[in-house]
């Protein structure tokens, strides 16, 4: 299977690298549009606007600003953000392995594999085995697309699945949210507790699907049957201009040519 | 699945279903596709020679799915030259060059009827040895409006000083090739040139001419397609033949043959078959030998 990796390196811990590929593991089910000038199908493009001038702007003439308080602005050029960026891993370095019950789901960002490079098959399969068999998760640090991730790396299905994990300063409490404390009745808890009893079933995520996204398919589907899709102007650079030396020859050549002809 | 073996400079070939009909309506079997290409090597062969070719095959025939083939197929014989061509991803791509008529005869075997080629060779792929345009009717204009376009490109063309070459495409189009074979010159000047040529043709042949390629543009007119002058771009190479329902060849004509058209009559008069491709290159060798070997320089730029 050639997956297209989105980062290549190893994964290692004490006297332990395993090269590996990192790939995704969610290929996101969301039905996303073209935005089309209704009066000629043409894809839309976004530019950026300055109300101030009311004019277009060029990309050169765009910077960064950070905002302190309203209307204030901190400038930050490239060269310093790109003087914070972390450097580009080249190993994902296990420094700790904690039991998986432990972390709360609420950490979960977002989950990839790890596949095997060449000559690593033997090592990984060995660490994919040990991982299932006592359930644990290895912590690392990971920079993928200039951010520092935390991340957990775990055995799923026979292979090693990466998953980013927020920060634990990132992660709002739900303390403040929760109610005042009232008295239970013992009863009350005890029929909640029935009712759920009564409704406990395995996790099959596969019972459920994305409805609105079904029906979006069969539309699409059924609107493509119907009618021929209606098709975007060809787009192209105008043919006819050129370097005004050559455009004049032509010119003149041409003006010869139809006194000939 | 039939198999011949046959031996050609001490390489032995394996060919497969030679009695398979490639042109069904017409009556011609992958063996005589097979013979054209072996008659026509000295001919088509300097003009295939280290170029990325693009194979464009019809395993069931021309009436079936075709499917094009620019990686060089990985069970290919050890002799057949490749050259690593750099893709726009980054990665690079194996493609076959065909320099010799063993590995013409390989490639046909694989049903690949109609042999692609960009205007550069692989060593050199942004160095286009000519400039072309493509010469595209949309109906119900034909061959004969085409005929009319290319005299004049000639003409203005001829006034800047450039020399140039004329094939039919083997389907409803000409190919006018100007060679250039200087390594100075690249895509980018081509295509700048090419452009303001079908502007310039454009504006004072409205009625005739469009250099736009919006299909609507193109109704009744002959579309000028300057944008060939690419490296990313192919163009049937000369003497190949066409899939199309008679073994028509992409074929290198005379001016004069498109001077004279006699009188209202057929424009597919100026399409030449296969047996007449054979007969033609026998009496006046190749049309198109200059196209390889002129040095011009594209002026103004």
């Amino acid at each position: 299977m050639a997956v297209q990796g989105i980062w290549s390196g190893t994964v290692s811990f004490s006297l332990v690298a395993i090269p590996v590929r990192l790939v995704k593991a969610i290929e996101p089910g969301r039905i996303s549009f073209r935005l089309l000038h209704g009066k000629d199908y043409s894809p839309l493009r976004r530019r950026m606007f300055c109300p101030e001038e009311e004019t277009m702007v060029p990309p050169d003439e765009i910077i960064r600003g950070f905002e302190i308080l309203p209307g204030q602005y901190v400038l930050m050029t490239d060269e310093e953000l790109e003087s914070v960026s972390p450097e580009r891993s080249r190993t994902i370095e296990i420094v700790e392995f904690i039991d998986r019950k432990e972390v709360d789901p609420v950490y979960y960002d977002h989950p990839y594999y790890l596949v095997p490079s060449k000559g690593g098959e033997k090592a990984y399969q060995l660490l994919v085995e040990v991982m299932r068999r006592t359930n644990k998760a290895g912590l690392a640090k990971f920079v993928l697309a200039e951010r520092e991730y935390l991340v957990a790396v775990t055995s799923r299905d026979g292979v090693l699945a990466l998953t980013t994990l927020h920060y634990s300063e990132e992660i709002l409490s739900g303390e403040d949210l929760s109610p005042r404390k009232e008295k239970i009745a013992a009863e009350d808890q005890s029929r909640i507790k029935k009712s759920i009893e009564h409704m406990i079933a395995d996790f099959d995520p596969g019972k459920y699907a994305d409805g609105r996204r079904k029906k979006l398919m069969d539309l699409l589907a059924a609107k493509v049957k119907e009618r021929a899709p209606v098709e975007a102007p060809a787009v192209e650079e105008e043919a006819g201009e050129g370097p005004a030396d050559l455009v004049a020859a032509l010119e003149e050549s041409m003006q010869k040519v139809k006194e000939n002809r | 699945m039939s198999r011949t073996f046959i031996e050609m400079a001490g390489r032995r070939l394996s060919l497969s279903n030679l009695e398979k009909d490639l042109y069904s309506t017409y009556g011609f079997t992958k063996a005589h596709v097979l013979e054209y290409y072996r008659l026509i090597a000295p001919f088509i062969l300097p003009h295939l020679k280290d170029r990325a070719l693009t194979l464009k095959r019809y395993p069931e025939g021309v009436e079936k799915d075709f499917f094009y083939e620019k990686r060089c197929p990985s069970h290919r014989p050890a002799w057949v030259k490749t050259a690593e061509i750099p893709q726009d991803d980054g990665e690079r791509m194996t493609v076959c060059l065909v320099n010799d008529p063993e590995t013409l005869i390989w490639v046909e075997n694989l049903a690949s009827l109609e042999l692609h080629v960009p205007l550069a060779r692989a060593d050199f792929p942004e160095t286009p040895n000519s400039m072309v345009f493509d010469l595209d009717p949309g109906d119900p204009a034909g061959l004969l409006e085409c005929a009319r376009v290319a005299l004049i490109l000639r003409d203005l063309l001829s006034r800047m000083g450039l020399v140039s070459y004329v094939k039919t495409s083997g389907r409803k189009g000409l190919h006018v090739y100007v060679p250039l074979n200087r390594q100075e010159t690249t895509f980018e000047d081509t295509k700048t040139f090419s452009k303001a040529v079908a502007g310039i043709m454009q504006k004072h042949y409205p009625d005739l001419v469009t250099a736009r390629m919006a299909k609507k543009e193109r109704d009744e007119k002959v579309f000028i397609n300057w944008s060939q002058n690419d490296a990313s771009k192919t163009m049937v190479c000369v003497y190949s033949l066409r899939a199309r329902e008679k073994p028509i060849v992409s074929f290198p004509l005379e001016w004069r043959e498109l001077e004279n058209p006699a009188g209202p009559g057929d424009p597919e008069r100026l399409q030449v078959t296969h047996s007449e491709a054979l007969s033609r290159v026998e009496k006046k060798g190749d049309l198109f030998r200059e196209v390889l070997m002129k040095k011009q320089k594209l002026p103004h730029l």
